[in-house]
């Protein structure tokens, strides 16, 4: 995966994203809130940070692990990748 | 040849002076009477202060010698193998200061520094009554008042937390708490207005019982702003940073009690005799003894690699320590009830035999297994790498701070702390390059360098270690509950990192350590076939049969003259060369002056002078 060119418009970090919390959280993409805060949702805090690898292996950039303690919903990481990613060069 | 690491050790070690000396006040008796009294080592302590062990507590960069976190490590392993209660009363001043170290600005971090140079005993806080180890769901607040912030909650189960001067505090600093509502606050009691707090009784505990475990309360403790160390909200942040530091020094903790334990039984095995011989000759009692000293050798090996990693390899500690942590007082709680199985009943005794030091440090060994994280806890931390590690295995990722981490004698870089990280994002590099490590040792073997032994198990181990990660990666990550399996192979993950890090260490370090005191372990590679033996005896899954066919444990037997000879020579149980206070010289030089010195050799005068002791213990 990594290296190969992604989608990398808001819309589609975003379920990507809510894809991966649904596979680890065992549930539905649909049943995932893009508003709640990742915690509510069921990820908690140390495990939240797992996401920062899947994030560098989809998208081939360095992001700080704590990044979803930053960025506590999906519509806030999903924001903040999308910032990132767009200056990326 | 020196091993420059053990300086500072040694300079603590001849400082206090002979343990077995009940004259001297960090005598074994001592610590026995003042644990059996449940009364803080003060004395003890103020002779470190003498000694100027703070010194070390404090980075270079903010005023002291903190330079090596490998000479750290061994200064907190011969600490502990005396008396544990002084490594944790002493040592707990680094554990409250390391958040600045990690988290502060250089300007406060220098102050902190001026308060340990200055003899000031500083505690950290973490812990409440109410959520255990559950830092997120702390309940002491600390709101904005003034300049400052007011301070209000009670923190429990804290070590120093009424003989400090300072406590570090993790307060809530958001009524909604989370990940980043919580700050560390550098509370200075001496300045607190009077009635503002209160200092809880200490708690009587199993082990360490002169321990200062206490609590602290605050009602409307105002602080000034410069209380806060680091951003506002980073508190969880420093915190899982500073334990990564803090987790190798635990290792250290469990090799020096495990070193004293197993020099109590050496002591009984060659004085005491059975069937008409010292039972240190009969099979069983040696094997236990042997099996003990290898155990040793790999807490050693994990616990050096770790250290050095702080300096080498930092982006890689959150997987290290965490291994360290777990592998190392994990190894130690079994190996230390076997060696009482031969001092038999006598290890139970109070009093009569060595002055109950034995089960004095089988009590106190337990608790070290709960410091900085629980086992689980440690374990947790490396199943959500998994994918990482998998991942780093598969592309045989290589820091290029391995070569500093795994080669002794190679100079370390400065700990540079902005290189710590919560993930590791290259995986953990000692076991990723297992498999060049396994190529290289392979080709020794054809040259007829390296016994043909170690070919059989190298292999063994590749495909031991191929199939854990294959199982590693097949593991689904469950945020939920972390099933059995899960921290299973975790264990065993710490146990092949254990087994690729003796590996290298042989590879790298055999020339140079052939020639030391040391060196009969090197010279044949005697020391890796028992450590990498043990290791593949304990990595087979359950249920798989058939083992070396060389399994009658000669690998093990082929160790008892070095152990034998380390203990006569007052020498640590250790792959490198080192003089404890009851070798009775004094160390050739103190620990900052150490680089350049010529080679020691190993004194045989002065393992004579040891024996005696032998026959009258």
């Amino acid at each position: 995966m990594s290296g190969t060119i992604q989608d990398t418009s808001v819309d589609a970090i975003r379920s990507w994203l809510a894809g991966r919390i649904a596979f680890y959280l065992q549930r539905s993409v649909e049943e995932i809130d893009h508003d709640l805060p990742l915690v509510e949702i069921g990820l908690d805090s140390v495990y939240a940070m797992t996401l920062s690898g899947d994030v560098e292996e989809r998208y081939d950039i360095e992001v700080e692990p704590t990044m979803a303690w930053d960025h506590p919903t999906v519509n806030a990481l999903a924001g903040y990748l999308h910032g990132v990613l767009g200056s990326r060069g | 040849m020196r091993y420059p690491a053990f300086a500072l050790a040694e300079h603590l070690d001849h400082g206090l002076g002979d343990p077995r000396d009940p004259g001297r006040a960090a005598s074994f008796a001592r610590c026995v009477e003042l644990d059996s009294r449940e009364e803080f080592p003060a004395e003890i302590c103020a002779e470190l202060d003498r000694l100027g062990l703070p010194r070390w507590y404090v980075p270079t960069e903010y005023g002291g010698e903190l330079r090596s976190y490998e000479e750290l490590l061994h200064a907190v392993r011969i600490l502990a193998r005396r008396d544990l209660t002084v490594a944790i009363g002493h040592g707990k001043t680094y554990l409250g200061a390391v958040s600045a170290w990690v988290g502060a600005t250089p300007e406060q971090a220098r102050r902190v520094g001026a308060e340990v140079l200055a003899g000031s005993v500083i505690s950290l806080a973490l812990t409440e009554r109410e959520h255990g180890s559950d830092l997120l769901a702390g309940e002491v607040s600390a709101v904005p008042a003034g300049d400052g912030y007011r301070v209000d909650g009670e923190k429990w189960l804290i070590n120093n937390a009424s003989r400090g001067d300072l406590v570090c505090v993790l307060a809530r600093t958001e009524p909604a708490g989370g990940t980043r509502g919580f700050s560390l606050l550098l509370v200075d009691k001496r300045r607190l207005a009077p009635g503002t707090f209160r200092c809880l009784p200490k708690e009587r505990t199993h082990g360490v019982r002169g321990a200062d475990i206490s609590g602290i309360a605050f009602t409307g403790a105002e602080v000034p702003a410069e209380a806060l160390l680091g951003p506002a909200g980073a508190g969880p942040e420093i915190v899982l940073k500073s334990v990564q530091l803090t987790r190798t020094m635990c290792a250290a903790m469990s090799l020096g009690l495990a070193d004293q334990a197993l020099r109590l039984v050496l002591d009984f095995a060659t004085a005491h005799r059975l069937y008409d011989r010292p039972l240190v000759d009969l099979p069983h009692a040696n094997r236990t003894l042997t099996e003990a000293y290898v155990d040793l050798l790999i807490g050693e090996a994990t616990s050096v690699l770790t250290a050095r990693g702080i300096h080498a390899t930092p982006d890689e500690l959150s997987v290290t320590s965490a291994i360290a942590k777990y592998l190392v007082p994990t190894m130690m709680d079994r190996a230390i009830p076997r060696l009482g199985q031969v001092l038999g009943a006598r290890a139970l005794l109070t009093e009569d035999h060595a002055d109950g030091l034995f089960q004095k440090i089988e009590r106190d060994h337990r608790i070290v297994g709960i410091f900085d994280g629980n086992t689980l806890v440690n374990l947790n931390t490396l199943v959500n790498q998994f994918p990482g590690l998998v991942r780093g295995y598969r592309r045989g990722v290589a820091d290029p701070g391995l070569t500093d981490t795994v080669d002794l004698a190679r100079p370390l870089p400065d700990f540079d702390r902005s290189r710590l990280a919560l993930l590791s994002r290259t995986g953990c590099s000692v076991v990723q390059q297992f498999p060049v490590a396994a190529a290289e040792l392979l080709d020794l073997v054809e040259a007829g360098v390296a016994p043909p032994a170690l070919a059989v198990q190298v292999e063994t181990l590749a495909d031991l270690i191929d199939g854990l990660h294959e199982r590693m990666a097949a593991y689904r990550p469950s945020p939920r509950q972390v099933p059995a399996e899960a921290f299973a192979l975790a264990g065993q993950y710490a146990l092949a990192f254990a087994a690729a890090g003796c590996l290298h260490l042989w590879l790298r370090n055999r020339h140079r350590l052939a020639g030391g005191a040391t060196g009969p372990l090197w010279a044949d590679a005697r020391w890796l076939r028992a450590c990498l033996h043990r290791l593949i005896g304990q990595l087979r899954p359950a249920g798989v049969a058939g083992s070396a066919p060389d399994d009658d444990g000669e690998d093990y037997d082929r160790l008892l003259p070095d152990l034998r000879a380390q203990h006569r020579e007052g020498r640590l149980f250790s792959l490198l060369p080192s003089r404890l206070a009851e070798a009775g010289t004094p160390p050739p030089d103190p620990p900052s002056e150490t680089a350049g010195q010529p080679d020691e050799q190993p004194s045989r005068t002065a393992g004579a002078v040891t024996q005696p002791s032998e026959v009258v213990r």
